[in-house]
């Protein structure tokens, strides 16, 4: 038989491994024995150009600019028109048949209402004089530190599709989400901790758990869901009654395991096997810590609302906390929902003045602390904050004060790690309904996400059913004019 | 069919009186050329100035010879290469900026070009105006051709890839070292190792031999007596024996029926935004088991699976005697379903697509999917294959079947009809005695002559009338309207409130019998189920119309009766708002015939259907389908039908009257009817009246799928005849006379000119047993796919298979009974330096167990497994992770009641967490080969999961009474019955100390005595945290 050069290096046994750590060669070792899959996945495309496509941990193919992500993931779909993107036209023409003045298309609701302008007025901030409206007070502070996105287009107008799309480059489920393709591309700089987390605030998005899903990929890239309380993750808090007494079952399973070596020798499976026990154990007393955020000065927790008079700015407030502190462990991917609020996510088909003032009361304070949080810290530059809902919504009402699902044009934001701060790119119509200027498309923003990590996303690659998967799928171009 | 080819159908209506009024003709049709009238010099410097280099900016980089990747198959270089078009059609009507399709796209009309954002409105003014002249052109030499683009040349590809050549003789090869073999299997494997200097490893001790066994037979660990018997059984044939044994297994079923169920992703809900239920989707999990446990022929599976519904002697259970057949097609309808889509037939196609894709990777391990939008990229299938098959699932419906009773009561409804016919025969007879024109009137009302909807009322706005129906459009579920429709002036037996009446049909009706009022109603077991559909009485209750195209958005149903109307657009079933409410209608309580009006405005240009149910109890009488009919329409039909209605009526009142007359005619009509009365009324006493639903389907109008250009439902091209892969079958449109023709299909997948179907499975079983498939890629045997690392063994297994009668239990057994599968799992250093992935097997592999087995074999060491088999699921057990849109309203038990993994529910949006950290995989695709990934969660969930430390405990409890410590207090009894539990094998002198060690050290640290179960939880559930408890040697 030829040999056909599509192997994969064999790991390292548990053995060797020490014995390289010893050498002072351990780390990323031990980060790529933690993702080991051991068997299962097939040999991607590796050629000689790039030996390690369509491998786990193929690292990075050039110059990062940021280290981890933070997603704010704005469930529901803000609207852009009452956010980031005023539109003077909606209070001129406010309560006139759209019809009357662009092509209407097909909506969730198909009940289309008058031409609605924004209940809130635009005020312009910063140096760059960023126009930000009134839901974002705080946020609007950090103006010169935004990079918004006008001109972003979904492929879908209902939420599942569109939440699978955004996390996923794909509206069906199954596929991994971006924070699985990106610990699956680098690994993870935390032993200790998994290298997607997601925090939970109460709501998860429609289309379920999925949305951080592994999907193809192995279950090591699934996000791990946190709850901003409590343990934070289930099965992390030993039902012993005595940590000691934990160690002592354990440590008699591993003699055990070390008397069975002969029958079982140094199979790659049970060598990572044994290692997860180390690293669940570490887990036990990581996520403790992770979690006393009490620890965090008073001026700190003041800053981000966890006294808040609102319970769920508290709820955003220890999130964004967390996210932070989550980023100094050196966790790669942190996606943050949203906590429920009376009258449903950003996503209002009625109400949308109530609504959408209660889910920017719960986000902004927290939002705008977290980013100077991370400045002060000098951790901005190392990490990309995104800000994005699944779509935005119509410049037209719904009934009479909602407004329905809009994919042909919305508002995403992102800061720090390698964007060009103080700018906004790309634009819509004169109503804010469609992008017209440097449409920006999902894949594009998973392509730019990648390319800031120092990913190439047509390099990151996984072969399932035939095909040399990409989180892009077979599209996505980097955005440089937004690249710092 | 989408809008957009309607519309293009219109265009090319306009384009005919267009051109016959003005003499442009020529630059209408592409195949005519292009005469271009001489542009001036000043048209000529409009295109230079603004028009070439708005192109060249804007348009070139995607639409041009020279582009790098060109898109859409369109170029812009030229004139007559805008004319010639791309994908999509001519880009370019010269003088007719309207319907060119670059100033649509230029405008986001359609199509949104340059995709990076709309133009200025100058640059889409100027271009508008420059089509509107003329597109004057200067004359110049350009190539139309497309630049030279990869040719898909399916004979070449087919050629040069192994997995489509006929399956070989493969020679059985010598060996060097006779002795070592004992079947053909290791001759294969043993030649290899010899050509490469290997020797396989040392057999697998009885021990590892036994457990192995266990686990990939049926999944569960010996019990310590079972190994004991194995071990100590001096028989020669003791292997065959306990293999043969756990092949009747019903626990067999339940462990290859898991591994199949991967393969058709398998759930019971429809994940999605609300994650509906899938409403008794564990009848297709319980055929599985039961049809592997029978070890039906594989390709009476395949069969099943593609067409199970359309058997003309289906399978029936042995002692229930239910359609089992039927059951199997279920597989086609296990996938995501949505509600509410914004494009209904891109959703359609969506799910058509994961129905392919399935398909098509399970039973033939391509991956056809992959040329949905584009010839494949590298296997030799066509996007022409992929329609092609799609037209299968355009001509088939979904239906929840009445398995259990449809068989019985379908020879019910022969018999009635028989029966029914019988008597017709008799009373006419009898009639025509004493009637003064024998029977004139009815014979003059036969279908062919005036029964039919008169023709002004027909102009281009029928759909479906009953008068004239053909046998095979005329469709139902179930036994409620017959197999045909009821013609005018035939007579029938009206049973109600028990008394009998003969009644002559006043209209030409597809019409429901109170006969078979006596079935139960169904009650929904789905919770949480928002369809409006899923809740109505349908179940075997329905007539369907033919499918057809959508012209108006009125569509007009005229009949009498109660019940609810269901319009069938894009095969869209799951109706749970905001939109598509329309399409299901109540009908509302009317004396007599009335017409019924659907809007369905919407659905312009698609395809559809109408689903008639009637309300329980209650009749439903349908008589025509219109759409679009206007007033005057309505009403020719309405008078036509009166005058039937009243023609009857006086037949029916002179007949009356001839037998009422006659007094020895009155006698023996009231005996007659006397008689039917009875007879109809003991066939009903055998009408099946409840039934267990299943997900089936069922048969539709036959179509053709239209080609997708780029996969995309809006831009439909050629229309494709069914057929199966060209690279296997050929060109040829299979020839179908009705129907969806999937039984056809089925035979194709199943021919022995398929190289495919046998090569498949058989590796499937070889790699569940040895660890890794001899194509270790088992759903892609393309060209992405890994080659066979034994191409003639493969071929050997799978002409074996065939001849075996393509038993599953013999394949495995073969397999398990070579000396291949049973050696041992430790490979000698030298091999491992030589080979070492193992891709010659010169040792086996070890694995570790799925997440499933785990569970299981807690279950079983602790006593606690119920071994129920089959049935409603267990409800999946939620944690307080476990969140999102339909999260069920209760959590299952944390212990699943102790029943199998199997038959724990699976929620698409709600998997359990256990299972998802031990690689169970999200239900999406075919995944005959599961990830096996360490990831530190497995360790916490053995470490500190409710469950697992719970059957820990159980486990001990149990070890405390079955072994009692004896007067000394030596523990090593107790810890070697655990270890032969857990590791079935005897614990070493080393381990038996060791835990002594642990035991008495543990029970001073934590005041606990040996005589304490506490101790012994705490022992069984290091155990359980031992890595052997999950791997297998």
């Amino acid at each position: 038989m030829n040999h056909c050069n599509r192997f994969r290096p064999t790991p390292i046994n548990r053995r060797e491994l020490l014995q390289r750590l010893g050498s002072g060669f351990g780390l990323t070792a031990l980060a790529a024995l933690m993702h080991d899959p051991a068997y299962g996945s097939e040999p991607g495309q590796a050629s000689k150009a790039d030996p390690k496509a369509g491998m786990p941990n193929h690292g990075l193919h050039h110059g990062a600019k940021a280290k981890s992500v933070i997603f704010l993931y704005m469930d529901g779909g803000p609207s852009q028109v009452d956010t980031f993107d005023p539109k003077p036209m909606l209070d001129k023409y406010h309560g006139k048949e759209p019809g009357e003045f662009f092509k209407v298309e097909a909506t969730q609701f198909n009940n289309n209402g008058k031409v609605l302008a924004s209940p809130w007025k635009f005020q312009q901030y910063g140096q760059c004089g960023l126009p930000v409206s009134q839901l974002f007070p705080n946020v609007a502070t950090c103006a010169d530190d935004l990079c918004v996105v006008r001109s972003m287009v979904s492929e879908f107008p209902e939420h599942t599709f569109a939440n699978y799309f955004l996390h996923t480059g794909s509206g069906l489920q199954g596929r991994p989400s971006m924070g699985a393709w990106i610990t699956y591309g680098l690994g993870s700089e935390n032993q200790n901790l998994p290298g997607f987390v997601v925090v939970n605030g109460g709501l998860i998005p429609p289309g379920g758990l999925d949305c951080f899903g592994s999907g193809f990929l192995p279950a090591s890239y699934q996000g791990s869901v946190f709850k901003p309380n409590g343990t934070a993750v289930a099965n992390v808090q030993p039902l012993e009654i005595s940590a000691d007494r934990q160690r002592s079952k354990l440590a008699f399973a591993n003699e055990l395991d070390q008397l069975a070596s002969d029958q079982f020798g140094t199979h790659d499976g049970i060598e990572s096997a044994i290692r997860n026990y180390e690293l669940a154990s570490q887990m036990q007393t990581a996520i403790p810590e992770l979690m006393a955020i009490s620890g965090e000065t008073q001026a700190t927790q003041k800053m981000y609302g966890m006294d808040a008079a609102y319970e769920q700015t508290r709820i955003f407030a220890t999130e964004c906390l967390m996210a932070r502190r989550l980023v100094e462990r050196g966790v790669r991917f942190i996606e943050l929902t949203c906590p429920s609020v009376s009258g449903d996510r950003w996503d209002q088909h009625s109400n949308l003045k109530e609504g959408h003032e209660n889910n920017a009361r719960a986000v902004d304070q927290p939002i705008a602390a977290l980013l100077k949080d991370l400045k002060q810290r000098g951790l901005l530059d190392q990490t990309l904050v995104v800000w994005a809902g699944e779509f935005g919504r119509t410049p037209f009402a719904q009934g009479a004060n909602g407004r329905d699902h809009n994919p042909f044009g919305f508002t995403i934001w992102l800061a720090g790690g390698g964007v060009k701060a103080g700018t906004a790119y790309g634009q819509t119509d004169e109503w804010g309904y469609k992008a017209i200027e440097n449409r920006t498309e999902m894949h594009d923003l998973h392509a730019t996400i990648l390319h800031l990590l120092g990913v190439d996303h047509t390099r990151s690659t996984f072969r399932f059913g035939g095909r040399d998967m990409r989180l892009t799928d077979v599209k996505g171009h980097v955005v440089h004019k937004i690249l710092a | 069919m989408g809008k957009f080819l309607w519309s293009i159908r219109c265009f090319a209506i306009f384009v005919v009186a267009y051109s016959s009024l003005d003499c442009l003709s020529a630059c209408f049709q592409a195949e005519q050329p292009d005469i271009q009238p001489p542009p001036n010099a000043e048209q000529l410097e409009f295109f230079e100035k603004k028009i070439r280099p708005l192109l060249v900016q804007h348009c070139f980089e995607c639409h041009s010879i020279n582009a790098s990747r060109l898109k859409a198959g369109l170029t812009l270089d030229s004139r007559q290469a805008m004319i010639k078009g791309g994908d999509s059609g001519p880009a370019l009507v010269p003088a007719n900026a309207l319907e060119s399709l670059i100033v649509q796209a230029i405008r986001y009309d359609g199509f949104e070009m340059p995709p990076k954002g709309k133009l200025p409105a100058e640059d889409i003014d100027a271009l508008t105006k420059w089509v509107e002249m003329g597109a004057p052109w200067p004359n110049e030499s350009v190539s139309v051709d497309s630049p030279t683009q990869q040719v898909f040349d399916l004979q070449k590809r087919k050629s040069s890839h192994w997995a489509w050549q006929p399956v070989q003789n493969s020679q059985i090869p010598v060996v060097v070292d006779e002795l070592w073999p004992k079947n053909a299997i290791d001759r294969f494997i043993l030649s290899g190792l010899e050509h490469a200097g290997l020797k396989p490893t040392a057999p697998a001790d009885k021990y590892a031999l036994v457990r192995r066994l266990y686990f990939d037979l049926i999944g569960l660990p010996a019990t310590p007596v079972q190994v004991l018997n194995y071990v100590n059984n001096t028989d020669e044939h003791a292997t065959a024996k306990l293999v043969d044994q756990l092949l009747e297994s019903p626990h067999f079923g339940e462990r290859w029926g898991r591994h199949w169920l991967d393969l058709v992703r398998f759930a019971e809900s429809r994940g999605h935004e609300f994650d509906n239920d899938a409403p008794y989707a564990y009848q297709y999990r319980d055929y599985i088991i039961r049809a592997l446990n029978a070890d039906v022929p594989y390709d009476q599976l395949v069969r099943e699976h593609i067409a199970g519904d359309l058997l003309t002697s289906p399978r029936v259970h042995p002692t229930e005697r239910f359609n089992e057949s039927i059951l199997g097609t279920g597989f086609w309808h296990l996938g995501e379903w949505v509600h509410s889509p914004v494009d209904i037939r891109k959703d359609e196609s969506d799910r058509f697509d994961n129905m392919i894709d399935v398909m098509s990777k399970t039973f033939l391990g391509v991956t056809v999917s992959c040329a949905r939008c584009h010839d494949h990229k590298f296997d030799a299938i066509s996007t022409e294959d992929y329609y092609a098959l799609a037209g299968f699932l355009q001509s088939s419906d979904y239906r929840e079947v009445a398995f259990d009773s449809m068989e019985h009561n379908r020879t019910i409804g022969q018999q009635l009809a028989k029966l029914n016919g019988k008597f017709q025969s008799q009373v006419s007879a009898l009639i025509s005695k004493v009637a003064p024109t024998p029977f004139e009137g009815i014979e003059r009302l036969s279908p062919a002559q005036a029964d039919a909807i008169p023709d002004p009322a027909k102009a281009n706005c029928l759909i479906v009338d009953y008068a004239a129906i053909g046998p095979n459009d005329f469709r139902s579920d179930g036994e409620l309207f017959g197999k045909q429709a009821r013609h005018v002036g035939q007579m029938f037996l009206s049973v109600s409130g028990g008394k009998s009446n003969l009644e002559f049909s006043r209209s030409n009706v597809a019409a429901s019998d109170h006969f078979w009022d006596v079935i139960k109603k169904q009650e929904s077991d789905s919770p949480n189920q928002m369809s409006g559909i899923g809740k109505l009485p349908r179940s075997g209750r329905t007539l369907n119309t033919p499918t057809f195209e959508l012209r108006n958005g009125n569509v007009q149903c005229r009949l009498q009766g109660t019940g609810h109307i269901v319009a069938c657009v894009d095969s869209h079933r799951l109706i749970a708002g905001p939109l598509h409410g329309e399409t299901v209608r109540g009908i509302p309580k009317a004396d007599g015939f009335q017409w019924v009006t659907m809007n369905l405005s919407r659905y312009v240009g698609h395809r559809l259907h109408l689903e008639f149910t009637p309300e329980v109890g209650a009749l439903l009488e349908v008589q025509c389908v219109v759409q679009g009919a206007g007033s005057e329409q309505l009403k020719t039909i309405e008078d036509s039908s009166a005058t039937l209605s009243n023609q009857v009526a006086e037949y029916a009142k002179e007949i009356e009257a001839a037998v009422q007359s006659d007094a020895m005619a009155r006698e023996s009509f009231s005996k007659l009817l006397d008689d039917w009365t009875r007879e109809r009324n003991g066939l009903q006493q055998q009408v099946q009246t409840t039934s267990r639903l299943a997900m089936a389907m069922m048969d539709g109008t036959g179509e053709e799928e239209h080609l997708l250009i780029r996969g995309n439902s809006s831009n439909p091209g050629r229309s494709v005849p069914r057929r199966f892969l060209s690279a296997i079958d050929g060109p040829d449109a299979i020839s179908i006379q009705v129907g969806s023709g999937r039984l056809q299909l089925a035979e194709r997948i199943n021919s022995p000119n398929n190289p495919l179907t046998s090569r498949v499975i058989v590796n499937r079983i070889w790699h569940h047993l040895m660890g890794r498939g001899i194509v270790p890629t088992t759903d892609d045997f393309g060209v992405l796919g890994q080659r066979p690392t034994h191409p003639e063994l493969l071929d050997h297994l799978a002409n074996q298979f065939v001849a075996d009668s393509r038993s599953i239990k013999k394949m495995i057994r073969t397999i398990v009974l070579s000396k291949t599968y049973q050696m041992g799992s430790q490979a000698s250093s030298a091999a491992i330096e030589m080979d070492p992935k193992n891709q010659f097997w010169h040792h086996h592999p070890q694995k570790r167990h799925e997440g499933e087995t785990i569970r299981d074999t807690l279950l079983s060491i602790s006593g606690r497994m119920d071994p129920t088999m089959y049935g409603p699921s267990i409800q999946v057990h939620l944690t307080n992770f476990m969140d999102g849109r339909g999260r069920p309203a209760k959590s299952g038990p944390l212990d699943g009641s102790n029943r199998r993994s199997i038959y724990l529910e699976v929620r698409r949006n709600f998997l359990s967490p256990m299972f998802v950290a031990f690689d169970t995989p999200t239900p999406f695709s075919s995944m005959g080969r599961r990830n096996v990934s360490n990831v530190p969660a497995q360790a916490l969930i053995l470490m500190n999961d409710p469950l697992v430390t719970e059957l820990a405990k159980a486990w001990a409890t149990r070890a405390c009474q079955e072994v009692p410590l004896d007067d000394q207090l030596i523990p090593n009894a107790r810890v070697n019955w655990m270890m032969l539990t857990a590791f079935n094998r005897e614990a070493s002198d080393l381990e038996l100390a060791s835990s002594r060690v642990f035991l008495e050290k543990h029970a001073t640290q934590n005041g606990l005595t040996i005589r304490d179960d506490a101790l012994w939880e705490d022992f069984a559930h290091a155990l359980v945290n031992k890595k052997e408890f999950i791997f297998q040697r």
